[in-house]
């Protein structure tokens, strides 16, 4: 963060003590950074001030009446008391009044010990009440959703919930009804409040109002081990506190990572969180023996699958032995397992259930992640949404989305289904599932055909924009609009908005790419970009929305058959025989088999680790995984797989282990273990550096944070990564070491935004070192188009 | 100018007016003159018509300045002066809202001029907008009042169809557009920042100042509210000019008002009158004196939100200093009678009802406390109350009035504070004889 200048900055005391604030601070924000406490109710630092709880009273000189912190903007030479009589009194009236129609149901109350009407009542209000008349009264808690269930009896007005549905979410859901002391929160009969985002009104409400119906009467708060962490439901990462009673994980809350997650959550990540708890989960390896999966110990399990895999390995050579990841598992065990495969096998023959991007190709970039930020998202003029669900499948980004719709961001929501952005957006367009790649190729048809390309990239590159243009001729909207069912004229008026954007964010699901029209579809969004000028700064990008938590720390690790980690190719001899120096082996330069490959039955020995490839096969093909001469499967559960597997290790939830996700956005963020693990079972890197030893190897790994720091020596993406140059909120990559601090801790610096510039020096993901050859960059389809 | 007691006709009631001289209400009692034609015959829209043809905007503008108006909606701003601080250039467009939401207890005088006179309130309002540079003017009628709102509404499209409203009016190439709008019942709707949020279709909650209206009010435009009564003097002060009207009332509270006399006078009604008239001419001249010739027990100056005052200051002139040297306000211009059978602590409690009722609900002390102020009055009434109730009464007022959001909350406290004040033993014989001193529930020890 770059220094305040000082004419920016405000200066004033607060019970006598200096501070300096940025211009246009609350004198609440400006007491925060001094460590005093000025309590508050129905001010939230994410939503505009409001007034309207009168407990943040502080006394500023020359000001007749007490002044409410939180509307109260700082000017210099202000001079603030939060400890005068008057403020005393004001703050213990407000208090009062809150607490007499209050049902003091503590002892009841799932808020009670982490209820702010409590905390401010002992260290803010009176001691007693003098109210001794008649309190009003609504029935006890009524449901205002499936989730979540509301006492009017506890509630103190706030509106916070009410304004967080109205003005965060912006969806129907809880609204201020009645007046007066008849006021209460209420939700209108004929609008459902069923958004996804409705879990974060229970955890701003200061008080027990709202509470989850999944945590009601479950646990008390000082019963609660909470563990700063990252949700592993789905590939936003939020930053979430862990809160876990003995061995159950109760519920997530926020960890704010403003740059993640703004301080929100999805109702997923806050309460989805079964299969952690789940009575299903395996607590012992499994062996088959006469046919039946039957208890083994961890010794034994270990010894067989190493015995196995080097069996067959050598019977029939490493190519016969191939091993599928995970989307779930850390950074640390992705690269683990490629490792394992790849040093200790000797084999490339290693992939994961991924979508369809251009292979590497010698010239080729391949930023197969989005280029710019979530945060970035805010800096939008506009917002292309193509084929992607990011309310259902990233909750959290389509929240930052209705964010940039607040500051002005216009959003083109081009999708096969209603989206439940459509109400607020600029455009809508529907088109037939499975033509997502087409109307990615009408755009450029449009852009390359009339002449709309903008910026230095495309004034550079005269021979390739002719080039892209020719190859995307025939795609025009109106031969579209035939075999995908869009409106041609407005796909071609979205293709002018775009390519006139101030600054255009281009977003399309990882998963659009697995169409048989999606081949392309990520180079071509990708050069939809650089010839638009939407590139390289915040607010303008490209990229894929992944599927799962860890989509992109799998690719970046190297599970795939042709590039090690960091996206450097398996044929790229420098590459090799650095990693390899490091590993203590020599590595192959042949690609391995891919996905479909493996399970098509390419190889006979297949190690499945935290996947259920089961899943993606058609009923026919289910056989093939019957057919394996040996399948090892590590999962939290028997799944479809693990069912015909010959050995099952079982594996630990994300919560039970320590290691890094990536998320959606390129950041690298710290996971950490917040509870016991399942008895019985272990954490995939464990069990792997287990399997590694019986197999001879002398991994020495004792904890994750040894092995993230290897990442951080052997992978130019990850350069300086370890567990505590991490810190609290991560970074994305391309990450480079930083400065340590003044405590002597290490810290790395991210990449908010990839330029082209990043690609010319290869810092970024850049193929191979030739982007930095003679012929320079192209675009992305020019060179590394072909599968 | 009318120099006779006459009377004027609204909703079949016959409200006296006074022999001073009056130049807001001088044609109310004209039959048909809430028709465009008859309010023409009169000297209607002469006075826009003058405007428009010699007057630019801002030498209108400051003639109102020259002329003190202040206005009439309660606070009493100079409204030249409010309308100076309209920015000279704004992003959004600029709004003018007429507020006739009228929901003071004790104030009824907007209403009778949109119920009797309503081209006058349209004529105003065209004059305002004018003379602020405003294209769309909205005039926000209190839902309850019905006919008041029909009458609105018809003088507005019968101006419309005149070429007064609408298009280049009368030629002068000034366009406006006026839109009536009618509340949905709710006192605070009257409170100028509720007020748009109403209009702009949200729940009647006041907003935050700053920013003030003049710079971000309605749909995020620089917006001037007027009260109803402060827009239908204009076109008085454009026909007589500025130096004419400030002949009117006294040095500091200018021109004249219309005062709304209720309670137990023997002729209750709406009055106009210069400014610093003594409230014994109100009450006793026009108003007959209180009702049965009995005895005067106090009055409430300026609408249910301003504190009581006793017989001996009946001849306090009513300008705005003036009474609030008193110890009240002039307020909304609602002046209450109370007789001396009247049980002060049944008054209150009435009118403390009244605030919580309306209390919007938005801040803690006036939701809260509203709650609890009218439990210990009730208590207090029925001979339940407890002596130290007094002192809990006037902390609870302490801890909302100044602590609240909007004005309406300190309002809620006005009649509390000063009747303890005023009429202490009342409220302790109240305890001690569990029962009223006098009036119907009157009970001796
Ligand atoms: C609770 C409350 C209710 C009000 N009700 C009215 C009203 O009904 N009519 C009115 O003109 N002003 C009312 N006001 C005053 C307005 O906020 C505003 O000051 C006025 O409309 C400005 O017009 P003026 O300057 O012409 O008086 C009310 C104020 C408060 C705090
Ligand atoms: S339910 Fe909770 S958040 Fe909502 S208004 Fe009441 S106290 Fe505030
Ligand atoms: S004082 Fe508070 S509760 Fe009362 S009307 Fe104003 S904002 Fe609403
Ligand atoms: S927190 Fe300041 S008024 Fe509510």
């Amino acid at each position: 963060m770059a220094e305040q200048p000082r004419e920016d900055l405000v200066n004033l005391t607060i019970d006598g003590r200096p501070v300096s604030v940025p211009k246009g601070s609350l004198i609440w924000a400006a007491a925060r950074k001094l460590g005093i406490e000025i309590p508050i109710y129905c001010y939230h630092p994410k939503m505009e001030p409001l007034g309207a709880c009168r407990m943040c009273f502080v006394a500023v000189e020359k000001m007749p009446k007490l002044a409410t912190a939180c509307t109260t903007v700082v000017t210099e030479g202000m001079v603030v008391r939060t400890d005068t009589p008057a403020v005393k009194k004001g703050r213990q009236g407000t208090l009062e009044f809150l607490l007499i129609n209050h049902p003091l149901d503590c002892p009841v109350c799932d808020k009670g010990g982490e209820c702010d009407l409590q905390d401010f009542t002992l260290r803010h209000g009176p001691g007693g009440s003098r109210f001794d008349v008649s309190k009003r009264h609504f029935a006890k808690p009524i449901p205002v959703s499936e989730q979540i269930l509301l006492d009017r009896e506890r509630c103190i007005a706030c509106q916070r919930c009410a304004r967080f549905c109205q003005s965060v979410a912006m969806e129907d859901g809880l609204a201020m009804q009645e007046r007066g002391f008849r006021t209460e929160v209420g939700v209108d009969p004929a609008a459902p409040f069923d958004s996804i985002f409705s879990g974060n009104v229970v955890e701003m409400c200061p008080v027990g109002a709202l509470t989850a119906k999944s945590y009601r009467f479950v646990s008390r708060p000082w019963e609660l081990k909470k563990t700063g962490s990252v949700c592993g439901l789905c590939s936003v990462g939020c930053n979430v506190r862990v809160d876990v009673r003995v061995d159950k994980v109760l519920r997530q809350y926020s960890r704010p990572n403003d740059d993640v997650d703004d301080g929100w959550l999805c109702d997923r990540g806050r309460w989805e969180l079964d299969a952690i708890n789940s009575q299903e989960r395996l607590r012992t390896p499994l062996i088959r023996k006469d046919g039946l999966l039957q208890p083994a110990s961890w010794d034994e399990a270990m010894r067989l699958v190493a015995g196995r895999l080097r069996e067959i390995a050598e019977r029939d050579g490493p190519g016969a032995v191939g091993g599928i990841g995970s989307t779930h598992t850390t950074n640390e065990e992705a690269y683990l397992f490629q490792k394992l495969l790849r040093a200790g096998l000797g084999t490339n023959n290693v992939d994961h259930h991924h979508g369809r991007f251009p292979a590497a190709a010698p010239g080729a970039v391949l930023p197969w992640a989005w280029t710019d930020s979530i945060a970035g998202l805010e800096r939008a003029s506009d917002i292309l949404i193509l084929g992607a669900d990011p309310y259902h499948r990233q909750p959290i980004v389509d929240l930052r989305i209705r964010k940039a719709i607040r500051a002005g961001a216009r959003v083109h929501i081009v999708t096969p289904e209603p989206n439940r952005l459509d109400r607020l957006a600029a455009t809508v367009l529907r088109y037939t599932p499975g033509h997502t790649g087409e109307i990615a190729r009408a755009l450029l048809n449009v852009v390359t055909a009339e002449g709309l390309t903008r910026g230095e990239f495309a004034a550079q590159r005269a021979a390739t924009v002719e080039a892209r243009r020719a190859s995307v001729a025939n795609d025009t909207p109106e031969q579209v609009a035939e075999t995908a069912g869009i409106e041609s004229a407005a796909l071609r008026a979205l293709a002018r908005d775009l390519a006139g954007a101030e600054a255009a964010v281009i977003l399309y699901d990882e998963m659009a790419t697995r169409e048989p029209s999606g081949a392309t579809l990520a180079a071509d969004l990708l050069d939809l970009a650089l010839l638009t000028g939407n590139f390289g700064r915040p607010g303008a990008g490209v990229g894929p929305l992944m599927e799962d938590n860890n989509s992109l720390g799998a690719r970046d690790m190297g599970l795939l058959p042709d590039t090690l980690p960091g996206y450097r190719l398996v044929a790229d001899q420098d590459a090799r025989a650095a990693l390899g120096a490091v590993w203590g082996a020599t590595l192959v330069g042949e690609p391995g088999q891919t996905y479909e490959e493996m399970l098509g039955g390419g190889v006979k020995a297949l190690y499945v680790l935290g996947a259920d490839p089961a899943r993606h096969l058609a009923d026919a093909q289910l056989t093939h995984l019957n057919g394996f001469e040996f399948l090892v499967v590590q999962d939290m559960f028997l799944t479809e797989t693990a069912r015909r597997a010959d050995v099952v290790l079982p594996a630990v939830a994300y919560t039970e282990k320590d290691g890094s996700f990536t998320n959606t956005e390129r950041r690298v963020q710290r996971v950490r273990q917040a509870m016991q693990p399942l008895p019985g079972a272990k954490a995939d890197w464990e069990i792997l550096v287990g399997v590694a030893r019986a197999l001879g190897l002398s991994w020495r790994y004792l904890t994750p944070a040894e092995i993230l720091s290897e990442i951080g020596r052997t992978v130019p993406l990850y350069a300086g990564a370890s567990r505590r140059a991490l810190g609290e909120l991560g970074a994305c990559w391309p990450l480079s070491p930083g400065a340590r601090t003044p405590e002597g801790r290490p810290t790395v610096s991210g990449s908010p935004f990839l330029t082209w510039e990043m690609f010319e020096r290869g810092v970024a993901p850049s193929g191979v070192s030739g982007a930095t050859g003679a012929a320079g960059p192209e675009l992305a389809v020019a060179r590394g188009r072909e599968e | 100018m009318a120099d006779t007691l006459d009377t004027v006709i609204t909703e079949g009631k016959a409200l006296p007016l006074g022999p001073y001289p009056r130049i807001v209400t001088k044609d109310f009692e004209v039959p048909g003159i809430d028709r465009i034609e008859v309010y023409r015959q009169h000297g209607g829209y002469a006075a826009l018509a003058k405007a428009l043809r010699d007057i630019p905007p801002d030498t209108l503008a400051e003639e109102v300045k020259k002329s003190g108006l202040r206005g009439r909606g309660g606070a009493g701003f100079a409204t030249g002066v409010k309308w100076g601080f309209l920015p000279k250039t704004a992003p959004k467009p600029r709004y003018l809202a007429v507020n006739c939401d009228e929901s003071e207890p004790g104030t009824f005088k907007d209403r009778m001029i949109m119920e009797v006179s309503p081209h006058l309130l349209v004529e105003g309002t065209i004059l305002a907008a004018y003379a602020t540079h405003v294209h769309h003017a909205f005039i926000y009628v209190r839902g309850e009042l019905a006919f008041a709102g029909r009458q609105v509404e018809r003088a507005v499209r019968e101006a419309y169809d005149a070429g007064l409203i609408g298009k280049d009016i009368l030629g002068s190439g000034f366009d406006l557009d006026v839109t009536v709008a009618r509340g949905a019942g709710a006192y605070i709707c009257g409170e100028e920042s509720a007020l748009m949020e109403s209009l702009e279709g949200k729940r009647g909650y006041p907003r935050l100042k700053p920013p003030f209206p003049a710079v971000v009010g309605l749909y995020g435009g620089p917006t001037v509210i007027n009260n109803a009564e402060t827009v239908s003097t204009l076109p008085a002060i454009v026909t007589l000019g500025a130096d004419a009207y400030t002949a009117y009332g006294t040095e500091k509270s200018k021109g004249t008002r219309i005062f709304c006399l209720s309670g137990h006078v023997e002729r209750p009604g709406n009055y106009e009158l210069p400014l610093g008239t003594p409230m014994r001419v109100l009450i006793e001249d026009f108003g007959g004196g209180v009702r049965g010739g009995k005895r005067l027990k106090a009055i409430i100056p300026g609408g249910s939100s301003t504190p009581f005052l006793l017989p001996e200051h009946l001849d306090t002139p009513l300008d705005f200093e003036s009474v609030a040297a008193a110890g009240s306000m002039l307020g909304s211009g609602g002046v209450i009678v109370l007789d001396e059978d009247t049980c002060i602590v049944a008054a209150v409690l009435r009118m403390s009802e009244f605030y919580r009722d309306e209390s919007c609900g938005k801040c803690t002390p006036c939701r809260e406390g509203t709650f609890w102020l009218v439990q210990l009055l009730e208590r207090l009434e029925h001979g339940e109350g407890k002596a130290s109730d007094l002192d809990l009464l006037n902390d609870i007022c302490d801890n909302i009035a100044g602590k609240v959001f909007c004005p309406l909350g300190d309002a809620a406290t006005s009649s509390i504070v000063s009747s303890i004040k005023l009429f202490r033993d009342e409220y302790l014989h109240h305890v001690r004889a569990h029962g009223c001193l006098v009036g119907p529930g009157a009970r001796k020890h």
